[in-house]
């Protein structure tokens, strides 16, 4: 995988990373690369947002979980997604827990930068909205699988259909 | 002016005072200008659909007076309520904006004013203001975080109490209450629509808020409920 986003064979493909030369040449200034192996927990829900992963390589696990400490998987991240994205532009927690599951690569951008760069270039901002729309139609896609399977049992014992593996309830 | 509805409508944003408290709304003046040009100020009498989900989007709706509510339907006609809209949400961003259709159901449940633009006229606004860009994609941020939150209640609550006990405590923390030793809240909604916002029957809500009165943990003075003991309310909302 290549250390700079310019010489990046496979920028073109994925939605966020397919930017103008000049912003993309911004992008790179402000992202740091890192590595981290599988069970690294990269953000935890509830956490003050620091900033956004951009997923290079790797898949990392997106869940969330209950007081009582149950976890629920919600999706499977895969290259050229970007993590943390709501909760750093809002400026608020991040909402889900995002844990490696085969190392990853990720640029790293803090939320400052990433504020700054948004402001300078709209181009991205409308690219940042349609990526939020589409984090939005998964989340709905979600409230349905979760919500109108419950209640049909109103019991409220257990997501029957779903799948019930020991303490983590995987949907899909 | 004309009031349909008995509504007062607000004609332009420009001379709107509730604008700069509104997320959305407060845009710089020339962003400002621009979306008054696209923007239709329509009235609608409770009740009334504004869309439906799977609907291919038209535009979108800001709402500037009222309550709207916010559900998505099973095949066999389960409802699930996920949020009742306040003044100042934009409805329909996301099918908007994706092009995609609409993921929820919009149903006022009081006479509304609410701000129409088309989807064509409103995705150009954006590509030319970025400011506005920036709004929406808060708000958005926003519907996330709200859908996670959803999905978490429903998906990991183990029981319908625990469901509506997080509810009655996220609901007086809106309005400041929660400090309160005994917080009240209005109850505006009826049990059937608690019911569809935490996936359970009627019967199960109506029997739940009688063991909560039973308990002295709710007591109802009207349509108001005071929480007597917001211990025992945490507590059902934390173990079930």
């Amino acid at each position: 995988m290549s250390q700079s986003c310019l010489d990046c064979a496979q920028r073109s493909d994925r939605i966020f990373c397919d930017l103008e030369p000049e912003a993309l040449e911004e992008f790179d200034g402000i992202k740091t690369l890192e590595t981290y192996p599988r069970g690294t927990v990269l953000f935890r829900e509830g956490q003050t947002a620091r900033g956004i992963f951009l997923l290079c390589e790797g898949r990392v696990r997106l869940s969330v979980c209950s007081e009582s400490g149950r976890r629920m998987t919600l999706r499977m991240a895969t290259p050229g997604e970007v993590l943390g994205l709501s909760a750093a532009l809002s400026g608020g927690l991040y909402e889900v827990t995002g844990e490696v599951v085969d190392q990853v690569q990720v640029a790293e951008v803090r939320r400052k930068d990433l504020l700054h760069f948004l402001h300078q270039h709209c181009d991205v901002c409308l690219q940042v909205v349609n990526l939020l729309s589409e984090d939005l139609h998964e989340a709905y896609d979600r409230v349905r699988a979760v919500g109108l399977a419950r209640t049909r049992h109103t019991n409220g014992h257990g997501v029957h259909g779903h799948g019930f593996h020991g303490h983590g309830l995987h949907l899909r | 002016m004309l009031s349909p509805y008995g509504l007062d409508i607000i004609e332009s944003c420009l001379t709107c005072k509730m604008r700069a408290e509104r997320l959305f709304c407060d845009l710089p003046t020339s962003a400002l200008q621009s979306f008054e040009s696209i923007k239709y100020a329509t009235a609608y009498p409770k009740g009334a659909v504004l869309f439906v989900e799977g609907q291919a989007p038209r535009g979108i709706f800001v709402l500037c007076k009222g309550r709207v509510k916010l559900s998505i339907c099973a095949s066999d006609g389960k409802t699930l309520i996920l949020k009742i809209a306040e003044p100042g949400e934009v409805l329909g961003l996301s099918a908007a904006v994706s092009g995609k259709a609409y993921e929820l159901t919009a149903e006022t449940i009081d006479p509304c004013q609410v701000n129409f633009v088309k989807r064509d006229d409103f995705l150009r606004f954006l590509k030319e203001h970025s400011e506005a860009c920036f709004k929406v994609a808060e708000q958005l941020s926003e519907k996330y975080n709200v859908a996670c939150h959803e999905v978490r209640s429903l998906g990991l609550s183990h029981s319908a109490a625990e469901k509506l006990a997080k509810l009655l405590i996220e609901w007086s923390s809106r309005n400041g209450e929660s400090m309160k030793q005994e917080p009240r809240l209005k109850l505006a909604l009826t049990h059937e629509e608690i019911a569809q916002m935490i996936g359970t029957s009627r019967e199960t809500v109506t029997r739940l808020f009688a063991d909560l009165k039973k308990r002295q943990i709710l007591q109802a003075k009207g349509s108001t409920l005071v929480i007597r003991n917001k211990a025992a309310l945490r507590s059902l909302a934390t173990t079930g």
